[in-house]
Formats: C-alpha cells, sequence, structure tokens
C-alpha cells in the first residue's frame, strides 16, 4: 500500500479536466500519424468545443476509466490511457493508450503508464483479464505490450484498409495471474 | 503509410471552433465572387447571431458518417482561409460530393485551394476508401476547373441551363475522379521523368 497507486516511474495518471483535456486533444488530432496508430476509425479533426463536450460524460459510467498521462520530470500532459467498457461479470476491460506528444514516442513513457494502468485494473479494480487491439503497422506499439506482459491471442486478417493497403489487427490479452507472477510474485 | 495526410507543404484541413467558422462565414458570404459560384439558392445574407446558432450546433454534434468538414488553414500563418468539405457519401457505392470554397479573396488563384483540394482527395481515397469523388461546378467558373483538372478531375456531363441569373441561363458541369486515377497523378508527381 506504500506506492501510489496511479504513478510509475516515468508518469503518473491523472483524471484531467474537459477544458485541458479538450485542448490537447483537439491538437494532437490534427496529426493523422497519430489518429492511425490509436484508433481504427478514420482519421478526423475536432474542435475543442467537440472535445470538451465528449470529455464532460467521459468517465460517467463505471464501465470506463480514462486519465491523462503525466511526465513525473517535467508534470507535461503527453498522451491519455483508459479502461473502456469494463465488463464486471466477465472480469474484463479493453484497454486503450495514445501519446500524443511525439517527441515522447519510443521512449517508455507509454510502457510505464501501461503498468501503472495494470496495477489499477488489477488491484484496484480486481479485474480478471484486459484486452486490447492493436495494428499491424505499429510494431513499436506491439514491442511494448509484449515488455509488459501482454500476450498474443488472436488476429482479424486483414481487417484494415489503410493508403490502399491490407493490415491485420491483433489481439492481446494479460491474464490477472500472469500479471501477479511477474509484478508481485505472488500467483494470488 | 502516409504521415501526414491532412497535412502540406502550405495548407493543412483542420477542425474549426464553431465561434470562427461562424465569424467567417458571415463576412466571406458579404463577398458574392465567393458566394454566387458556391450555391445555386439565391444569396441570403444572415446575422452574425444566426451563424453562430447554426454552426455552434452543427459542429458541437461531432463527425458524423454523412459528411465530413475541414476548415483550410495556412501552415505559416495558421489562418483560416476557406472551408472543404465531402456531403452526400453513399458507401454502397463509394462516391461522395465534394466542396470547397476560398474565403479570404488574397488567397484565391495561388494554389491553396488545389493544395486543400488534393489533401481532401487523399482523406477520400486512402482513409475512408471511397471509390470516386464528384463535383458540380459552373460553367463560368472556369478558374475552379482549372484547379479541379489539376487535381485529376476530368468533365463527366453537363446540366445545361441548370441557374438562371441576371438574366442569363449558366450550365452546371459534373465532373469526378476515380481513386486510380488520383493515385496515378500522385505516382507521376513523385517521379516527374516518367510519363504518366
Amino acid at each position: 500500500m506504500s506506492t501510489p497507486l496511479l504513478q510509475g516511474e516515468l508518469v503518473r495518471l491523472v483524471v484531467d479536466t474537459p477544458e485541458i483535456l479538450a485542448e490537447s486533444h483537439a491538437r494532437w488530432a490534427l496529426d493523422s500519424e497519430y489518429w492511425r496508430l490509436m484508433d481504427w476509425s478514420r482519421a478526423y479533426t475536432f474542435s475543442k468545443r467537440m472535445m470538451q463536450t465528449w470529455f464532460e460524460t467521459v468517465n460517467e459510467k463505471n464501465t470506463g476509466f480514462f486519465f491523462s498521462i503525466y511526465t513525473l520530470a517535467e508534470n507535461r500532459l503527453i498522451g491519455d490511457i483508459g479502461l473502456d467498457g469494463v465488463n464486471w461479470s466477465c472480469g474484463d476491460s479493453y484497454v486503450g493508450i495514445a501519446i500524443g506528444e511525439r517527441d515522447l514516442w519510443g521512449k517508455g513513457y507509454g510502457t510505464d503508464a501501461m503498468r501503472v494502468l495494470l496495477r489499477f485494473a488489477f488491484q484496484e479494480l480486481n479485474l480478471r483479464r484486459v484486452t486490447l487491439n492493436v495494428f499491424g503497422y505499429n510494431p513499436r506499439a506491439i514491442q511494448s505490450y509484449l515488455k509488459v506482459g501482454f500476450q498474443p491471442e488472436g488476429c482479424q486478417r486483414q481487417f484494415l484498409l489503410r493508403d490502399g493497403q491490407r493490415y491485420d489487427v491483433f489481439y492481446m490479452g494479460i491474464l490477472r495471474s500472469e500479471w501477479a507472477e511477474r509484478y508481485l510474485n505472488n500467483t494470488d | 503509410m502516409n504521415p501526414s495526410l491532412l497535412r502540406g507543404p502550405f495548407v493543412c484541413l483542420a477542425a474549426v471552433e464553431p465561434e470562427e467558422i461562424a465569424n467567417a462565414f458571415f463576412r466571406w458570404k458579404h463577398d458574392m465572387d465567393y458566394y454566387l459560384p458556391l450555391d445555386s439558392d439565391p444569396p441570403t445574407l444572415f446575422s452574425l447571431h444566426q451563424h453562430k446558432s447554426w454552426e455552434g450546433k452543427w459542429l458541437e454534434r461531432g463527425p458524423s458518417n454523412d459528411n465530413f468538414f475541414f476548415g483550410i488553414r495556412t501552415i505559416a500563418e495558421d489562418k483560416l482561409i476557406g472551408f472543404i468539405a465531402i456531403m452526400s457519401i453513399a458507401w454502397q457505392h463509394g462516391d461522395c460530393y465534394i466542396a470547397i470554397g476560398i474565403g479570404e479573396a488574397e488567397y484565391r488563384s495561388k494554389g491553396y485551394g488545389s493544395e486543400a483540394m488534393n489533401l481532401m482527395l487523399g482523406f477520400c481515397f486512402n482513409e475512408l476508401n471511397l471509390r470516386r469523388v464528384s463535383l458540380t461546378v459552373y460553367d463560368f467558373n472556369e478558374r475552379a476547373q482549372r484547379s479541379y483538372h489539376k487535381n485529376g478531375f476530368v468533365l463527366e456531363g453537363r446540366i445545361r441551363d441548370a441557374v438562371k441569373r441576371d438574366g442569363q441561363r449558366w450550365s452546371w458541369l459534373c465532373m469526378g475522379v476515380l481513386r486510380q486515377e488520383w493515385l496515378a497523378l500522385q505516382a507521376a508527381a513523385a517521379n516527374p521523368g516518367e510519363q504518366p
């Protein structure tokens, strides 16, 4: 109980105000590569007003837990991570993550944030497993998820069509027991 | 993958704040060089208040799958100079209609609109995976036709005498571009030595 639950080695997770989220997300969405790495829906841009309306209701249901990622060093908002679609009866949830600030891609911030979020999912929400999907053209993310402990579980072949090319969508998951073995040295 | 789908050397396509686009539309529509070629309805001017109320409501709803609307902003000054939008998307056929307007007069005929159109076609063909893009343009609007030609649009039909203005009849030209045609243009632009 001694470590702050929502703090890692590089980042901490914060529930931010819609105004701040609207500003950063409207800016990040201008970057189509960010969008295509994050979401399989079409890349698009959003006004601050639109974003704010969305963020005002994001944590209202108890099936979603949305956090901003702040660096510990500079207290800089760099991305977001969240559980979405928590299925309480089965103890499963999807996780989504995106680092909006390009200069911090590939530096371990996302990996650290994911470790913090899994601790929240398994130690606070007491979920049984966490699921994600990732796109075939995003090897950096796949590497990060493997490092954290996610296992490849399946694949939707040629699901995505981008720039005229088809790409697979991979499913990955981590069970509480696998997580505990890796991070707690007990299997509960 | 193309890392900057919505960003070119001189303009980018970006969401607009309701307040900003309402102010812009209100101002631009007083310029008949902008308004008349854009529409066949009688030019009607509305108050800023009306614009704010419409544009606010419509932009707050967020994206729909029926239409996509972007502001055109200059890279150099981050200035809103026009809009571009697609509508009437027929997903089962892979077709849509496109509309563009450069509201700031001093930014016309300088290639900003053509660049924005090229970005939007990339969005249509490489992100929405549409098969073709359609538009209509007045026969008197030769500047626009030249710009559309540059981006691969070809003349597909003519709605003769569609509009009567100032006692004179004008036609609409129907133009369209297919995905394959646009891709061939991009390849030719990337390798200027080879003939398309």
